[in-house]
């Protein structure tokens, strides 16, 4: 496979490499050097080189002046110099016969018609010879599994089986401290630039035949190639969830038109048609994103047909609104379940018969338990929706840990949580999504998250 | 540019996209005996290239009864046509639901084609599906059944219900014809009248 010097390269250059405080270099280095113990952990040994003429040390490495001087093969040069500089070192690569290269300099198309002939030039020389390069004007690419952090993010993310795909570099920093901590991860992190080279098709077709990855989420403002795209995303969502956030869709830019289709085909509305009609899920914002991808990470697809269990009317509530809303059927407790409930003696008398079920507010982690066990045995129920509401006698943990192993017990219908509130609930919330139960601190955000489980 | 209308007729008959029998008439004689031929009720329209939105002139007459009737509209819309260089068409008056159906070359995905009622729905609601093209018939029946007013097709109150086969059968042409001639860059066909018989277009504007 053409990109696996790019993913996992046993050797790297890196060109403008620099300890100089607030520069992209230091960034590149030092998380490329951090990079380098994990993958000699994991028994990948990795060698960096660091290139640079003008400095002889970099964080106390010896520097070599020229790609060129390097002994032995080169499978990844990763090239942060100043972009007028770019297409000397980029011909130096082909010279070395440097197998992938990631150009991570700007000042190219982006920046008007000077920077887009210089870098029509780099792209000319490379591809001549044959060279699989990202960028220019990229943040890089991560690939956390082989410890690959060939990127100036500020962080080095968790391992994961979600693969984010972005136009934008900064979105991508900011995903990743929102990862930081927490339990879902990255397959790979890929900031694709101008697109002078690969491009996400290119990443797309990677990532639907990845094995680390199960879920592909996109960030992007625009295509080149809109028919190419929709064949490839159409392609690779029969294979894999794939989750998109469009920027860029405010209507400003129409153009006069003259047919009634015409005007009403807006650009962002035919976006949203093309990406429907290829069977990706559309999301609305970085926060419906990280949700989606996170269940879908954790939890395999169900069939309709959802409970809620709750220890507060209110909530309970607002989340059966969201299931209608959204199309998720609530199909009622049949006589067994209810037998079953009534027979443990646990359960309040008061409690609703019903789905949502509200096992009322003073419910300790045994009626969670009951409710729980008697209504995942019920057939027609497919997964489950677990409320929480922090009253005096709430139990977060142990109620954690019961929905933990109702889990286990029932693998096929997957389980989301909604334990809502802050401090009381968060050491909760850890424990279950460190066991891959998704939480989420809204009934709506949780109600969206099980509907993208479910396949009709 | 639009399409000419002889052009455009002969365009939709390639794709057999069905039409409602039309003609261009000089004279009030040539009005009466095309009436006569094919009966009343029919409409009387102008017809110029240049001109995209005629009922915004008053350029269509429509349910003209007889031929007391067509005398009258005669004068009027003879008096638009003259005024605005245009021509004059007749055709045959048909009865039922107001339906537009609609491509355009998109210049990020290529052909799309667009189904939706026409009048107000389209234009005030934007009750309106799209499809990328070329749709199978699947896809033609999820635009139809997707939009709001799709209750309108279905026989609602004492609405006759709409032969949703024909309606299916002019949006897989369309997305043929948009797909394969990549010199038009919109088409609509507006309004196309959906009835229990058939579905038929009644005006149609090809643009290059």
């Amino acid at each position: 496979m053409k990109l696996n010097y790019l993913f996992n390269p046993k050797t790297i250059a890196v060109i403008g490499a620099t300890d100089k405080i607030g520069s992209v270099g230091r960034g590149l280095v030092k998380n490329l050097l951090s990079g380098k113990e994990t993958s000699a952990k994991a028994g990948a040994r990795r060698k960096i080189f660091l290139v640079n003429p003008n400095r002889k040390k970099v964080f106390g490495i010896k520097t070599l002046p020229s790609v060129l001087e390097i002994k032995g093969e080169i499978d990844l040069a990763v090239i942060a110099v100043p972009a007028q500089v770019v297409l000397k070192v980029t011909e130096q690569c082909i010279q070395k016969k440097v197998k992938s290269v990631i150009i991570i300099s700007s000042g190219f198309a982006e920046t008007g018609t000077k920077g887009a002939v210089l870098q029509d030039k780099v792209k000319q020389a490379l591809t001549r010879a044959n060279t699989a390069f990202v960028g220019p004007n990229c943040l890089g690419i991560l690939r956390p599994c082989t410890g690959l952090n060939a990127s100036f993010a500020p962080l080095t993310p968790s391992k994961g089986n979600i693969a984010l795909i972005s136009q934008s570099g900064a979105l991508i920093d900011a995903i990743i401290d929102a990862s930081n901590g927490k339990s879902w991860g990255f397959s790979a992190i890929i900031s694709y630039g101008n697109e002078a080279g690969l491009n996400l098709v290119d990443f797309l077709n990677w990532a639907k035949n990845d094995s680390k990855t199960k879920v592909i989420a996109l960030y992007l403002e625009g295509l080149k190639n809109g028919r190419q795209f929709f064949e490839a995303a159409k392609e690779t969502a029969i294979k894999k969830p794939v989750l998109i956030l469009k920027g860029g869709k405010n209507p400003n830019s129409k153009k006069a038109v003259s047919s009634h289709t015409g005007a009403l085909a807006g650009e962002s509305q035919i976006y949203s048609v093309a990406f429907k009609q290829a069977g990706l899920i559309e999301v609305s914002s970085i926060e419906e994103l990280l949700d989606i991808a996170k269940v879908l990470s954790w939890h395999a697809k169900c069939k309709n047909g959802i409970a809620i269990i709750t220890n507060g009317g209110g909530a309970g509530i607002l989340a059966a609104d969201y299931c209608y809303q959204f199309g998720i059927n609530l199909p009622k407790p049949n006589q067994a379940t209810l037998k079953k409930i009534e027979n443990s003696k646990l359960m309040h008398p008061g409690y609703s018969k019903s789905n949502p079920m509200d096992i009322v507010g003073d419910a300790l982690s045994n009626r969670y338990e009951i409710a729980i066990s008697a209504i995942m045995a019920q057939k027609d129920i497919n997964g489950l929706i677990v409320i929480q509401t922090p009253q005096t006698m709430t139990e977060p943990i142990k109620n954690a840990k019961i929905i933990i192993e109702a889990q286990k017990k029932w693998p096929q219908k997957p389980i989301v949580a909604a334990f809502i509130g802050g401090e009381l609930t968060e050491p909760a919330v850890k424990i279950l999504e460190k066991n891959h139960i998704p939480n989420y601190p809204d009934p709506r955000r949780a109600v969206i998250a099980i509907k993208s489980l479910i396949s009709n | 540019m639009l399409l000419g209308l002889e052009e455009t007729k002969k365009l939709l008959a390639k794709y057999k996209i069905p039409q409602v029998k039309a003609k261009i008439v000089k004279t009030v004689k040539e009005a009466i005996l095309f009436s006569k031929q094919n009966e009343f009720p029919v409409v009387l329209k102008i017809f110029s290239p240049k001109i995209i939105h005629k009922t915004d002139i008053w350029g269509v007459i429509i349910d003209i009864k007889n031929e007391k009737d067509l005398l009258t509209s005669w004068v009027k819309i003879e008096k638009i046509a003259k005024a605005k260089k245009t021509e004059i068409i007749i055709q045959k008056m048909i009865f039922g639901e107001q339906i537009i159906i609609g491509a355009k070359r998109d210049s990020v995905f290529g052909p799309v084609v667009a189904f939706g009622l026409g009048g107000i729905f389209v234009e005030i609601l934007k009750d309106i599906s799209f499809r990328l093209a070329p749709i199978n018939k699947k896809e033609a029946k999820e635009m139809i059944s997707e939009i709001q007013g799709n209750k309108i097709l279905k026989g609602y109150r004492n609405r006759e219900l709409v032969n949703l086969l024909k309606l299916e059968e002019i949006l897989l042409s369309l997305s043929l014809m948009i797909s394969r001639e990549q010199r038009i860059k919109e088409i609509d066909l507006n309004p196309v009248i959906a009835n229990k018989k058939g579905a038929m277009v009644i005006d149609a504007k090809i643009i290059l």
